[in-house]
């Protein structure tokens, strides 16, 4: 049997693990209880479907957390001086004067989670010797979700903030624990605002701290059990004898925290709106230590594993279709019934370049003393979105391509290990997401979603590409190039706070192949699941 | 002599006038906060439209005031005077569907005014703001009143005789008690919800 064909029980429950981590314990979305209590109103001010955002939702963010006109008029508990708004004429002579929330910012979400799966789910372990236990799967399974804090608002002076942990340390995203937590100064255009120069508002905004990248959609403010696979999704190229050497291994996704600083302008509810980000450079997913006490005091890590500072644009702009002039105009249409989200159509596209790190031990051109050799491999995602909304219909999409230079080590004779690089065929992947919401009454959306990925490993894996070699993996791991999932859903607001999800998930197609002969142990099927979930906020 | 008896004779007018409009007062306990007393309407009675119009504020996502006791025939202007978008409706009034409305949408400073031509309790609501309301007793009669914090109310001018009296309060059950106007009435009310 050849080593690749061998299927390792601890590489099966590797996969079984990953794989349930993702499928149950699903992104991490956020309302915000903390305004409801501030501002004495409900979760549907801002969120058709929380975490989704309506149209003042987007204002209210757009604006730094603030009602986007006379904000101080909305507040039923009063902020806290940090210094009487006079100071501000005696800046620089004095701290210039900001505020606090009148309470405590402080939001609690709690979710979990039933899922049931039907019976292919153990098919492989068909591929175990007889006597073995296998990794089984309960058909049903109660589980546990997030435990999550988070904190939000403002504090004066067009400074908002925004901070979330899982106390449970699970869920997309969290990365141990922490999600997002940055400081954001809004419109400091405004400052550059003079009189000649007419710059409109809201042209510049910083963004400092870790956060979620500004794609088309959130994945750690999704409204879905589970996340898009596409902005999940990792490029790691395939190190086997079927195709040529992929010395990929880049761990980075869209859908990952970003470290760094971002610019932006424009609005989420009309017209133009970009940003660009510079992030950490993290592709191996470790962090490095820092045992020559470098760093800020109390350091005790590096979250990059590079110089290399990555480079993120998105640029967007959104046509409001209303024929009346002051509807379209509005933060939201206002029809004859009452208030509603606009409808409109926004068109972006989005760019992302960085450049993956791969050390490996080798020698110097010597081929004799031994040194570490590094490859920076230049990559880049590029992709396109749209977003249509008709009153309480909602239909968005994405496009992603993802693309890795393949830097191949390589060993010259004589050489005891490799001393250099050479360029191979690059690691690719590409796909997308298209999903339809529909509000069909004020507490109930249904979904369908189709998630698509396409990559390099899936395709080696692919049974006609190399017949005789099955998959090296199992739970979950596609037959074919290309991973298509449907999952229609339908979520219920019990109350505005408390919500039950259901959604199925038609997974991609597998194939349990015998190890030792390579032939097909079953037809292709689907593991597909319900998962039904409840998550309450306050 | 012609001024005296003139004098006297006015007096007399007067003091019959006073005997024949009463006041109706008491307590409504059981309950806190605003309540509204109104008579029922008088079979056979019918009286004018008052032409004053009475204004419902929206303003820090609240109506303001709350609870607004108006005759039958009044014009309610609702204002908006907060920097987003408001909307008023109304399910029914007392439970009849029929007369649901929903007044629209409208911004900043301007208003929509309704005439309520139709007796009975009015719980107002905003489809943008869900956790907005207030109500709107219109009462089929002029003789109405809110109540103080302590429940106590008092509605002068009533012309003696007998009436149904109605007390109303948000969230308990409302109470009608026969009361009969004589001068100066005593009416209590006990509300439970």
């Amino acid at each position: 049997m050849s080593k690749r064909r061998h299927i390792s029980n601890k590489g099966i429950v590797s996969l079984v693990v990953a794989t349930f981590v993702l499928l149950l314990f699903p992104t991490s979305g956020y309302a915000i209880p903390a305004f409801s209590r501030q501002y004495g109103t409900s979760c549907t001010t801002c969120h058709l479907d929380f975490p989704k955002l309506n149209d003042f939702g987007k204002a209210f963010k757009d604006a730094g957390f603030k009602f986007p006109k006379d904000d101080e008029s909305f507040l039923k508990v009063p902020p806290i001086m940090l210094g009487a708004p006079a100071q501000a004429e005696l800046w620089p002579h004095t701290v210039f004067p900001g505020t606090i929330p009148g309470l405590p910012p402080i939001g609690l979400r709690y979710n979990t989670f039933y899922q049931q799966v039907n019976s292919n789910r153990d098919n492989f372990n068909r591929v175990l010797p007889l006597d073995s236990v296998g990794n089984f799967i309960p058909k049903s399974d109660f589980q546990p979700g997030l435990f999550s804090i988070f904190t939000a608002g403002n504090f004066g002076s067009g400074i908002s903030f925004w901070v979330d942990d899982d106390i449970s340390v699970a869920g997309a995203n969290s990365n141990g624990g922490l999600g997002d937590g940055y400081l954001k100064f809004n419109d400091i255009g405004r400052l550059l605002r003079m009189p000649m120069l007419k710059l409109p508002e809201n042209l510049l905004n910083l963004r400092v701290g870790r956060f979620e990248l500004d794609l088309p959609v959130s994945q750690a403010r999704t409204w879905n059990l589970s996340g898009w696979d596409i902005l999940s999704q990792a490029n790691i190229g395939v190190q086997n004898g079927v195709s040529p050497l992929e010395n990929v291994n880049n761990t980075f996704t869209m859908a990952q925290a970003a470290h760094g600083l971002e610019l932006s302008g424009g609005h989420a509810t009309q017209g133009y709106h970009y940003s660009i980000t510079a992030l950490n450079q993290n592709t191996s997913g470790a962090t490095s230590g820092s045992p020559l006490g470098v760093g800020p005091q109390n350091a005790v890590s590096f979250a990059s594993d590079s110089n290399f500072k990555d480079l993120y644009g998105r640029f967007v702009y959104r046509w409001n279709l209303e024929h009346d002039l002051a509807s379209r105009d509005g933060v939201q249409a206002a029809g004859t019934t009452g208030p509603h989200d606009h409808t409109y159509l926004a068109l972006g596209t989005l760019y992302f370049y960085g450049r993956s790190v791969q050390r490996i031990s080798g020698v110097l051109p010597d081929g004799v003393t031994p040194a570490v050799l590094t490859a920076r491999e230049p990559f880049y995602r590029v992709g396109g979105d749209f977003n249509f909304n008709y009153r309480t219909f909602n239909l968005f999409g994405l496009y992603l391509a993802g693309h890795d230079h393949n830097l191949v080590p390589v060993t010259t004779e004589g050489e005891t290990a490799p001393s250099s690089f050479i360029s191979s065929r690059a690691a690719t992947f590409s796909g997308g997401l298209l999903e339809a919401d529909y509000l069909a009454l004020p507490w109930m959306m249904a979904i369908m979603r189709w998630d698509q990925v396409k990559s390099t490993a899936d395709r080696v894996k692919f049974i006609e590409y190399d017949p005789a070699a099955p998959p090296g993996s199992a739970f979950f791991s596609p037959s074919s190039a290309t991973r298509n999932r449907f999952t229609p859903g339908v979520q219920f607001l019990i109350h505005a706070n408390i919500k039950a999800s259901f959604e199925y998930q038609m997974r991609p197609k597998q194939i349990v192949y015998d190890p030792a002969t390579g032939l097909a142990l079953t037809k292709p099927f689907r593991t597909n699941a319900a998962i039904t979930g409840l998550e309450w906020i306050y | 002599m012609k001024r005296i008896a003139l004098v006297t004779l006015t007096a007399m007018v007067a003091l019959t006038t006073v005997a024949h409009a009463g006041t109706i007062h008491g307590k409504v306990s059981g309950v806190s906060g605003v309540s509204v007393v109104y008579v029922e309407a008088v079979p056979g009675k019918t009286f004018p439209a008052p032409t004053q119009h009475i204004t419902i504020d929206q303003k820090g996502l609240m109506f303001v005031p709350h609870i607004v006791a108006v005759e039958q025939g009044t014009s309610v202007d609702f204002l908006n005077s907060d920097s987003v978008a408001h909307n008023v409706f109304w399910i029914s009034i007392s439970g009849n569907k029929k007369l649901g409305h929903n007044l629209g949408t409208w911004p900043k400073g301007q208003k929509q005014a309704f005439k309520f031509d139709n007796p009975g309790v009015v719980a107002l609501l905003c489809n943008v703001h869900p956790e907005m309301s207030a109500y709107v007793i219109v009462s089929p009669t002029p003789y109405f009143a809110e109540t103080d914090k302590s429940g106590g109310f008092k509605i002068e001018n009533v012309p003696d005789g007998a009436y149904t009296v109605t007390a109303w309060h948000e969230g308990a059950k409302n109470k009608s008690n026969p009361v009969k106007v004589a001068g100066d009435t005593s009416a209590d009310f006990t509300l439970t919800k």
